[in-house]
């Protein structure tokens, strides 16, 4: 045997070895100054930063908390869906789909830097009903939708699931540019290894929630992100969300829960799904719950959404808001209704709305949300605290910041 | 992209030509000379078998598919492309590539168990402490940067399986071959496609002789030269004109008029297949013990253990 010698140190060491623990070859705050915190979530903490080299640009500095914050740090294992946003994030480049700079991996700590988008839809739709409800001009919202909706087809046609599309998820650029961000519960979706939901029980914040899945669904397919991409539609119409119901807490057990409220909420809207126009209803699981749902009209009515649609675009335009959503027309009613289709298989892919007559018809698309808007709207930009500008240290378990937790909506709003 | 090889991060950052490859291992040698001088290592392919062999028992113990396996070694192969295996411990990355090669495939495992699976496998080269494997984890995915969406080629087999009518017996030994070429540069090298038609190729040459694969190695020349004859063919056939013969034999014929057809490249598939009968060959002079003791050497000596 040799006898047991080491190498001696050497500075530009790295790697796993008996003194040399992983070391980042690039550090977070050598490449970017960090000028403000975002926002805070169960994921961890976003930052606006901006390159140290002449990077071009302003960035969102994405840092996944460490299993224990605050005590002694220890690498514990990624996370599942931060390996997937890792990952997705990675493969994926499209206009409509939030850009990812680079990943640094460092002390512990993922951080993924991805490009910076200056708005959300949950702001922009927020910032129309202040001081009072004032709609979202036609030509925003439908720029808005046709971008999201090619983001969509484009995560749809690479077997990618979104799985949690809202407002808050999705990000507009000053240019308006539409972004769709948050892909930490995005998955692929062909030939899982595992049946899609054996991973994770509940997914999509109850709101945009598809009724498949409310029924007790496992069979995920791309329809359930196009019906959260349908309640975003109507949310960017009514400025508050079509289906807003109060989520059911999982019991003692861990079973998940009947989504009674939720599915209420959508049944007064949408009438009650009937099997004669959804085939595989009888086949869910949560079935016999429908049954028990009160209905305020005749089971058989049907759907109430058109009235809501038009009661909708119209209810502005007495203020004598010119831009009212009033041109949208009879198109935008069948957009909608296509999305909010309850039979998963009927209901329109993000293909398919891409060649809905809606985005033919009136005027033309433009890639600038924005465009034509000139001076009169002008959105406030993001929120930047500066009360925990450092990225480096993680503040003690309970110490919560400034800014909106990424899963509720601004307080005011939960109050309407 | 996710689901297109053509925009990958495979296809853009992960495929070499053999020379880059070799370029980037001589770098890595030389860059620790000394290191390498002073731990002598088995060849790279009998490395890889020796690796295998881990990732399989591993594999086995956690009761893992095979894909998960397959992307594994991928990881291990990308990770060594780009990290001298001298300093680091082989088990641990093994151990970590399956962790997180699980994780990507939808069929996780929790941290604690591959440790003390790993443990027990590796009781005298792997730490109890699930924290090393946690930051095994980040230097293996910080060397792949964060690339760890693979194709590999069961999807191409499975699709093409039908085009040319293979036998459930076929495809098992074509499937099987896949298998075996992850103990090669081959995934390094050239697409999942290419390595498909590859193994149907190959399967189909090889299963008149109905031993199979194991026993190739005496007779590898033949077939190479069988399954060089059938590609070349391939460029004379017109199709139309199959003659009635044995059914594998029509088939290769089929195979071959259907790569005339195509615009893959034939002398890709020559190389693929070349490279995995000479794999086969070599296989014969695999010395597990030699490999084992040569890589617990330098583990314990460096303390790469703790």
């Amino acid at each position: 045997m040799f006898p047991s010698r080491r190498p001696p140190f050497h500075p530009a060491d790295r790697g796993i070895g008996p003194n040399v623990g992983y070391q980042s070859k690039v550090r977070v705050i050598d490449r970017y100054k960090v000028i403000g915190f975002i926002s805070s979530g169960t994921y961890g903490r976003v930052y606006k930063a901006v390159g140290r080299h002449g990077q071009t640009g302003e960035f969102a500095i994405k840092k996944f908390k460490p299993d224990k914050e605050g005590e002694q740090i220890q690498y514990t294992g990624i996370s599942q869906s931060a390996v997937r946003e890792m990952a997705l994030c990675s493969e994926l480049s499209h206009t409509n789909v939030i850009k990812l700079i680079e990943i640094i991996l460092e002390d512990k700590c993922i951080f993924m830097v991805f490009e910076y988008a200056e708005h959300d839809l949950l702001q922009i739709i927020h910032h129309h009903t202040q001081p009072t409800r004032h709609p979202i001009p036609p030509s925003t919202v439908k720029s808005i939708m046709f971008q999201l909706l090619n983001g969509c087809q484009y995560l749809h046609a690479n077997w990618v699931l979104h799985r949690d599309l809202k407002p808050a998820n999705i990000m507009v650029t000053s240019g308006g540019e539409v972004k769709i961000g948050d892909l930490g519960l995005a998955r692929l979706f062909n030939k899982p290894l595992h049946s899609l939901f054996s991973g994770d029980k509940v997914v999509v914040t109850i709101w945009y929630r598809a009724p498949e899945l409310l029924l007790g669904s496992r069979h995920y397919t791309p329809a359930i992100d196009m019906w959260a991409v349908g309640c975003i539609f109507a949310e960017l119409l009514s400025l508050r969300p079509i289906f807003k119901g109060e989520e059911a807490k999982m019991d003692s057990k861990k079973t998940v829960p009947f989504q009674r409220n939720q599915m209420q909420k959508i049944v007064e809207i949408m009438g009650l799904p009937t099997k004669e126009k959804w085939a595989h209803l009888v086949n869910m699981p949560e079935y016999s719950q429908l049954s028990t749902l009160s209905t305020s009209t005749h089971p058989k009515s049907g759907s109430n959404l058109e009235k809501w649609y038009y009661s909708t675009i119209n209810s502005h335009s007495t203020t004598s808001v010119p831009s009212s959503n009033v041109s949208l027309g009879a198109e935008g009613y069948r957009l909608l209704s296509g999305l909010l289709e309850y039979d998963p298989e009927k209901r329109l892919t993000a293909q398919q709305a891409l060649q809905h007559p809606f985005f033919s018809t009136g005027d033309k698309v433009s890639s600038n949300c924005f465009e034509g808007l000139g001076g009169k709207m002008e959105y406030p930009h993001r929120r930047v605290s500066q009360d925990d500008n450092d990225i480096r240290t993680s503040s003690l378990p309970g110490t919560k910041r400034s800014g909106l937790p990424d899963d509720s909506r601004p307080v005011k709003r939960l109050k309407e | 992209m996710a689901a297109n090889y053509w925009e990958s991060t495979q296809r853009r950052n992960w495929q070499f030509t053999r020379e880059q490859l070799e370029d980037l291992r001589k770098k890595l040698e030389e860059e620790d000379q000394n290191l390498v001088q002073m731990y002598p290592l088995p060849a790279v392919r009998h490395l890889s078998i020796y690796f295998n062999q881990q990732v399989a028992r591993l594999g086995k113990r956690l009761g893992v598919r095979q894909q998960a396996m397959a992307t594994a070694q991928l990881y291990i192969r990308r990770f060594y492309s780009k990290v001298e295996i001298r300093r680091t411990n082989p088990y641990l990355v093994i151990a970590t590539a399956v962790y997180l090669a699980c994780k990507m495939e939808e069929c996780p495992h929790h941290i604690r168990l591959v440790v003390s699976e790993g443990r027990t496998l590796w009781p005298d080269f792997f730490s109890s402490d699930t924290s090393k494997l946690g930051e095994c984890e980040f230097f293996l995915i910080s060397e792949m940067s964060s690339q760890m969406i693979v194709h590999h080629p069961y999807r191409s087999l499975t699709a093409l399986q039908g085009i040319f009518s293979l036998t459930q017996e076929e495809s098992a030994l074509a499937w099987s071959i896949i298998n075996d070429h992850y103990m090669t540069d081959l995934p390094l090298l050239y697409a999942p496609h290419t390595i498909a038609i590859m193994s149907i190729l190959l399967a189909l040459v090889l299963r008149p002789n109905t031993t199979g694969i194991q026993s190739a190695g005496s007779s590898a020349g033949n077939i190479a030269s069988a399954a060089h004859a059938a590609l070349s063919s391939a460029g004379q056939t017109k199709t139309g004109n199959e003659k009635p013969g044995g059914g594998a034999r029509t088939k290769v014929q089929k195979l071959a008029n259907w790569l005339a057809e195509s615009n893959i490249d034939i002398e890709a598939i020559v190389d693929c297949t070349q490279e995995i009968v000479s794999f086969y060959e070599f296989q014969e002079q695999y010395n597990e013990k030699l490999a084992r003791e040569q890589i617990n050497r330098f583990v314990k000596a460096r303390g790469l253990d703790k």
